[in-house]
This record gives structure tokens, sequence and C-alpha cells, in this order.
């Protein structure tokens, strides 16, 4: 198979490049994960992440023939050769495929992704509902890969203020679970030009998520209970 | 500082404005595809009587304010340095607002 | 305390031809397009209503003006945008009452705001020529 992979030393290199490389697919290749684990045992100067190699831990997010996706679960199959792999788009590269995630994790924690609880800690546990804790469905299921974030428009033009698609489905996740008591705080906190309202429903997120979670929809339902809050 | 501006407020107001303008346009298309005026007398006398008129009126003030939300937003993705971004938000404000008085000027006429 | 070193520079991948756009991401853009093309256009639409609102000479002037091909191809450019940012605003609406956010439900409402516009732009080109 045909690749071509950009490659990005910080020791050597003054800018970014595309390096082509020609590698024999074997019958165990798989997903793309496979063909890369095979390239830099001939190549080890070529870097990027992966841990568990089956899609749970969103190490190895990359930007796939112009499409955001996790290496480990993208079959060879669908790939047009060449395959074209760049880092994720507007994340500052550290080398090669490695990008920095310092700010996507300061999004993260700006919105206390946490249970937050007044007054007296329950005796044994905090009770839920099955119907409340249905809401949670499709909001708690996120790796946190940042594929979404990554190919958000909003995310691009403003990578600062905008808090991006991730860490707002994780916004959601917590206002929307009957446990958590700060609703009012965390509505409030969002209630900003940018944080939360730089989102135009381009649903780039929605559309590359591996594991097929709405982050649109999350913001959407955000906006409905400002909305309800307000009114 | 908080820019509490423009959150859910602006929001909002995109959206309650885009909820008149859809109406009045359904209604003005309508109306100049199903009695497009004959005259020139025709004309003034329909714009001129108090609902078109009044309709009017308000399309131009939601117009106006929908725009500003509008433009700002693009303003706030592609225009970086702040004293550029200032002066294009202040030439948007300015020219919306002489627009809105042109037109109010022109229907009160 | 020792100064922290200097931060290197990172370079950035985002050449957004490169990056796959979805329908969803077309129909946003040309959402904010033709808003920019509408409120550009607002100057004019007040010009002409007050020109036409004058006199009959004025009244006049602005159905001959139709005649321009320029005039009749700018017509053509703004209807094809009001057509757009009506049918993407109503989809947006809908999206915020929580109406339609999956992604094939909205793909399938880029699709048709895209058909839309087109198909007004071709309704108003049939009338102007």
């Amino acid at each position: 198979m045909r690749l071509s992979i950009f490659r990005y030393n910080p020791e050597s290199d003054t800018k970014p490049r595309m390096q082509d490389y020609e590698i024999a697919r074997e019958p165990g290749d798989r997903m793309l994960l496979d063909l890369l684990e095979r390239l830099r045992a001939t190549d080890d100067s070529l870097a990027y992440r992966r841990s568990c190699r089956e899609g749970v831990c969103g190490s190895d997010a990359m930007n796939i023939n112009g499409r955001n996706g996790l290496a480990c679960i993208t079959q060879l199959d669908h790939l047009k050769e060449p395959v074209v792999l760049r880092p994720l788009p507007s994340f500052p590269v550290i080398r090669d495929l490695v990008v920095d995630m310092t700010r996507f994790f300061e999004h993260y924690h700006a919105i206390r992704p946490y249970l937050i609880h007044h007054g007296p800690e329950p005796q044994r546990e905090y009770l839920q509902s099955p119907e409340e804790r249905e809401k949670l469905d499709g909001l708690y299921e996120c790796i946190l890969c940042a594929c979404c974030t990554s190919e958000c428009p909003s995310s691009w033009w403003n990578p600062d203020r905008f808090l991006g698609p991730a860490a707002l489905l994780q916004a959601c996740r917590f206002i929307v679970d009957s446990r958590d008591q700060a609703t009012d705080e965390r509505l409030e906190q969002l209630d900003d030009a940018y944080k939360l309202f730089r989102c135009r429903v381009i649903m780039n997120c929605t559309h590359v998520c591996p594991k097929g979670l709405n982050p649109a929809a999350a913001i959407e339902r955000i906006r409905q209970a400002m909305l309800r809050r307000g009114l | 500082m908080k820019a509490r501006y423009g959150g859910l407020r602006g929001w909002v107001l995109q959206r309650a404005t885009a909820l008149y303008l859809l109406g009045f346009i359904i209604y003005f298309s309508l109306h100049g595809l199903l009695s497009p005026p004959a005259s020139f007398e025709d004309w003034r006398a329909w714009m001129q009587s108090t609902g078109p008129r009044l309709a009017a009126l308000l399309f131009f003030v939601a117009v106006a304010l929908h725009a500003w939300v509008g433009l700002r937003d693009i303003a706030m993705d592609y225009v970086k340095p702040l004293g550029l971004r200032l002066a294009v938000l202040a030439a948007v404000a300015g020219g919306l607002a002489a627009t809105l008085t042109w037109a109010a000027l022109t229907l009160s006429g | 305390m020792t100064e922290p070193g200097p931060v290197p520079k990172r370079p950035v991948f985002l050449q957004p031809l490169q990056i796959e756009l979805p329908v969803t991401a077309t129909v946003s853009f040309a959402h904010r397009v033709s808003g920019l093309l509408l409120a550009l256009a607002l100057p004019f639409l007040v010009w002409t209503l007050a020109l036409s609102l004058h006199d009959p000479a004025g009244y006049g002037r602005v159905l001959a003006g139709l005649q321009y091909p320029p005039v009749r191809l700018a017509l053509l450019v703004l209807a094809w945008a009001l057509a757009h940012h009506c049918a993407a605003g109503v989809r947006h609406l809908l999206f915020d009452a929580g109406i339609g956010t999956t992604l094939a439900v909205a793909r399938r409402s880029a699709w048709a705001a895209h058909g839309f516009a087109l198909a007004v732009a071709a309704l108003v080109a049939g009338a102007l020529w």
C-alpha cells in the first residue's frame, strides 16, 4: 500500500514535509494501525501515539485522507490510496503525528467534569432512576480522542476561547445528570459569547466521532436548558 | 471581564428576528406574486397603508438586528487584530444604523 | 526561580481544503456567505424602495433597471442567497427546537437546503430571461 505521511522533527526540520512510503499489506493487516506498526518497524523515526489498539483509549486519533479518525479502528479496505496521514488539524504538532493536547484538556477541565454536590454526601450512594440514567446515554461514552474538536471550524477560528465539541459534550453530560447540583452555575458559566455560542451546528464533530456520538445535538440541548432557565 | 453580552442574548435575538423576517418575506413574496402592483399609484398606496408600512418598518428593524448578530459573528471568527475588529464592528454598526434610518425616513415620508 | 525555557514554536496543520467537509459544513458556509451578501445588498434595497416610492419617474427607473443584464445577474445571486439563507435558517430553528439533530437527518436537510436554493434560483432565472 502507498502512504503519504506528515513528517516533522523539531530537532532537524524547520518545517513539516510529506514523506511517501510503500509497504506490502499482509493478511493480518486489517486496520490502519496494523500497517503503521509494521511501518514503524522499518522506520523507527516515525512518531505517533497508540495504546489500546481497539478504539477505547483515544490515543491514535489522526487525520486520515482528510478525515479525523482512530487508526486502530479504521479499516484498510475502506481507504483510498495513497493513504494521506496528517496530525489532528489545528493542534500544535510536537512531532510527526503526535500533537500537543494541552489546550484541549484545559477546555475539558474548564467545564468541571465531575459531579458537584452541595450539602451532606449521601450515606451509601447517589441514587438515580433508570430514566434519569438514560439521559446520560450518548454523552458518557466519549473517549476524549479530540477527533471532533480538531475537525470543528468554530474551534479552528477561536481555539482558545471556544471550548469545542468534546468539552461541550461533557458539559452536557453533567448538566443533564440528575445527581449534579451545579446545573445553574454550569449554564451561567457557558452563557458567554465564545465558550459555547461559537457553535454554528456545522456538525463536522458528529460526522467524524469514532464512537458515533453527537456533540452538536448535545450543544443544542445545553442551549435549550439555558433558554428554559432564562424564561 | 465577563462577556455576558452576546451569549444567550444575541442568540435569542437572532432567532426571534429570524422568525419575524421569515414571516414577512413569505407574506411579501406571496403578495408580490399574487397581486403585483399595476402602477406607481397602486404600489405607493399599498406601501403607505398602515399594515404594510408598519410591517416593512418592523422588517428593517429586525433585519438590522439580525444582520448585526450575524456580521459580528463573522468578525469574531475571521478578524483577529483587535483594532481592526473594532473598526469593522464600528463600520457595521454605523452602516446598519444609517440604512435603518434611511428606511424609516422613506417609509414615513 | 529559573526562567522557563523558550516554548518551541510548533507547526499546525490547518488547510481547510485538505480536510473533508461534509454537506452539513458546506450548508453552514453557504449560510454565512448568503447572509453576508444579503447584508451588503441591504442599502441597495432601501435605495430601490426609496426610488420606487418617490415619484412615477423613479418607479419607472426601477422597472427599467431590470432590463440591464448586470442587475438581473445581481438579482439572481440575491434570490439564491435569500432562498438559501431562509432554508438553512429554518433548519437552524428546527435544530434549536431539538428537531432533526441526528447526523442522518441533518445531512438530508442540508441537501434539501442546497436543493431548495438552487430550485428557487432556477425559477428566478426562468422568470428573468
